[in-house]
């Protein structure tokens, strides 16, 4: 099959200097690891910027950009809100809230903080489960790099897997948590600078936003004034945006995640960390600039989406072909680098999360206790080697059973829908006993499940996969939420002296930074402030 | 364990704390990423940018890329002369 996209020798060269650049951050970085924590949190030395950054790309993969770009083009404006509702109130809160205890406790993993809150039954339902879910998603998006790069340019499948895993196996054993964090970093710059040519030439191709507003559907313009009932784009109602999206799934993933926390725990005190998410919020609040305007001009500008009625997959190729419409060659390498930065640093970042849970809440907790230092460093550093194999592996099944990877992507949602429950009342709720914590996550991961069930057996009806994909999130916060404190109150209680510095109320107050321009409080305010404006100007 | 922690961060206030300082390996990649597109746009024809609407993309985006490459390495420099004009 020809490929889409031909590349020239320019293209070529810049895709060789990233992975240059990538090989030699990680080389320089390799006499630097002396420590389980130089290796696992970069000894925890990292200035907010840096962390904060890294904490939005780890989110900005490529697979997420292709997909916002697909939904932009399918939903239209509506796409903001797993932006503008869907993650700045979490990270915000999570800066603000919840880094004391994270940060302040010195867990060095989420699932630590679990152990220390609840108790070890609790840790290891969500070490295990996230080190399994981690470690097949970068094998899913693995081989998800491999078949685009084969069908746009005619890579061999083989050829990507491989290349990519010994790049990332490289810069990762070398420099741990840190290559990982400056890759993410570089990915953040190479994404703006290689979409932002198709988002000018776009605008200016329709007309601007007159353009969109005089040519495209009026529901495709509107994020919130369609979402009275399920008749919009979207095919959810606004309870389901707000309690299913902005709160469940967003709080759940950008407070829980340890992908995402990882980064703020790598910073170098606690204002750091707390400012980790909250500069994150600002690119953040941005990324609908690269993501949605494009989707909007594949909509007006692509002959391919011209016609009504497109396949669902159709959507994915929109960020490709609107490259191949716009670019010409050199600019194209970019735009093609930036995307193999953010699947290679992906995966990296999956790798670093695997490798830090399974040395610490695994390997160190239910294997071999107790060990020095260094022998955790040298474990980090096998796990690394283990959990690229494992991703090549997992790409080369999910290769030849490709519904595998929706069951996978399924499941996983079953575990992360609850998570935020036992979070949330773990840090402000003293109350929550050890029991309560472990059985509200188990009752609300059934929940989910359950409802899946009920869902596909046709008992429950939602107007779109997405309203269903929402509520069951709300269920499952809901059944975790009901049962944690319903156990609580039978079982024995902790003593809060063991609490302190967990939870709310039981840790003395962090001190406010001196400046008040230093103060996460300061710049959290006004990332909601923002973010509320922004929603009503696109109403 | 935890007081070596503290005085690697003390360290870090101090501006050296951290490993290696990323402003340079992302000034160095933009600027030769500008360089390289700059000339390649300069020596490339008109028939080529016309999927970009007729912008030479490679010659413009080359220069931007140069210019915000270039601010971080003097920002790294820069950051360097402080470090070293300060008595030890």
């Amino acid at each position: 099959m020809a490929s889409v996209i031909t590349l020239n020798a320019v293209d070529y060269t810049v895709i060789a200097g990233y992975i240059l650049v990538m090989i030699l951050v990680g080389y320089s970085l390799k006499k630097y690891m002396k420590t389980g924590e130089d290796f696992f949190l970069s000894g925890r030395s990292l200035p907010s910027w840096i962390t904060g950054l890294a904490f939005l790309s780890a989110n900005l993969g490529a697979l997420e950009v292709i997909g916002m770009v697909a939904n932009s083009a399918k939903y239209g404006i509506a796409t903001i809100h797993f932006y503008w509702v869907g993650a700045i109130p979490a990270m915000v809160f999570l800066g603000i809230f919840m880094m004391p205890f994270y940060y302040g406790s010195r867990v060095k993993t989420v699932p630590e903080y679990l152990k220390l809150r609840y108790n070890e039954a609790t840790r290891g339902l969500n070490a295990i489960s996230f080190a399994i879910m981690t470690v097949l998603m970068s094998g899913i998006s693995l081989y998800a790099m491999a078949l685009l790069f084969k069908l746009m340019l005619g890579w061999s499948l083989t050829g990507s897997i491989l290349f990519a895993a010994v790049v990332v196996l490289l810069y990762v054993f070398w420099g741990g948590l840190s290559s990982s964090i400056y890759n993410e970093v570089i990915q953040f710059f190479l994404i703006w600078l290689g979409l932002l040519p198709i988002v000018f030439l776009g605008l200016k191709d329709v007309g601007g936003f007159a353009g969109f507003a005089a040519k495209l559907k009026e529901p495709l313009l509107h994020s919130v004034k369609y979402l009275g009932t399920s008749n919009n784009p979207l095919g959810v109602d606004w309870f389901g945006v707000v309690m299913g999206l902005g709160f469940v799934l967003s709080f759940g993933y950008w407070t829980t995640d340890f992908l995402v926390v990882q980064r703020a725990l790598a910073s170098k005190n606690l204002n750091a960390a707390r400012m980790t998410p909250i500069i994150a919020s600002f690119p953040k609040m941005l990324v609908p600039v690269i993501v949605v305007i494009p989707g909007l001009v594949a909509l007006l500008v692509l002959p391919e989406f011209s016609q009504a009625g497109l396949p669902a997959t159709e959507y994915n190729s929109a960020l490709i072909l609107l490259m191949k419409h716009y670019l010409p060659n050199g600019i194209l390498g970019l735009a093609i680098t930036a995307l193999l930065a953010s699947f290679m640093s992906g995966m990296a970042g999956n790798v670093t999360a695997f490798n830090t849970i399974w040395t610490y809440d695994i390997y160190g907790s239910y294997i071999k206790k107790g060990k020095p230092d260094s022998h955790y460093l040298k474990m980090g550093k096998y796990a690394t080697v283990f959990g690229v194999a494992v991703s090549v592996g997992t790409a080369y099944i999910v290769q030849s059973f490709p519904n595998l990877m929706d069951y996978m992507q399924l499941v996983f949602s079953f575990f992360n829908a609850p998570l935020f429950a036992t979070f949330l009342l773990g840090m402000f709720w003293a109350g929550a006993t050890a029991w309560g914590g472990f059985f509200g996550l188990l009752v609300g991961i059934l929940t989910a499940a359950g409802h899946y069930i009920l869902f596909k057996a046709g008992v429950l009806h939602y107007a779109s996969d997405m309203a269903a994909n929402f509520y069951q999130a709300w269920w499952a916060w809901l059944a975790d939420f009901v049962v944690t404190i319903g156990v609580s109150l039978f079982t024995k209680k902790r003593d809060p002296a063991e609490l302190k510095g967990l939870v709310f109320g039981l840790t003395p107050r962090t001190k406010a930074a001196a400046r008040w321009l230093a103060r996460p409080e300061v710049w959290g305010t006004l990332a909601v402030i923002i973010a509320v404006i922004l929603n009503v100007i696109f109403w | 364990m935890n007081e070596k922690i503290e005085t690697k961060g003390q360290h870090t206030e101090q501006g050296k704390g951290h490993f290696l300082d990323l402003k340079l390996p992302i000034g160095w990649l933009l600027s030769a990423y500008g360089v390289l597109l700059g000339i390649y746009g300069l020596v490339t024809d008109k028939e080529m940018y016309q999927k970009s609407l007729g912008f030479n993309l490679n010659l413009s985006w080359g220069v931007l890329m140069l210019l915000i490459g270039a601010g971080f390495l003097l920002a790294a420099f820069l950051k360097k002369d402080k470090e070293r004009a300060r008595p030890q």
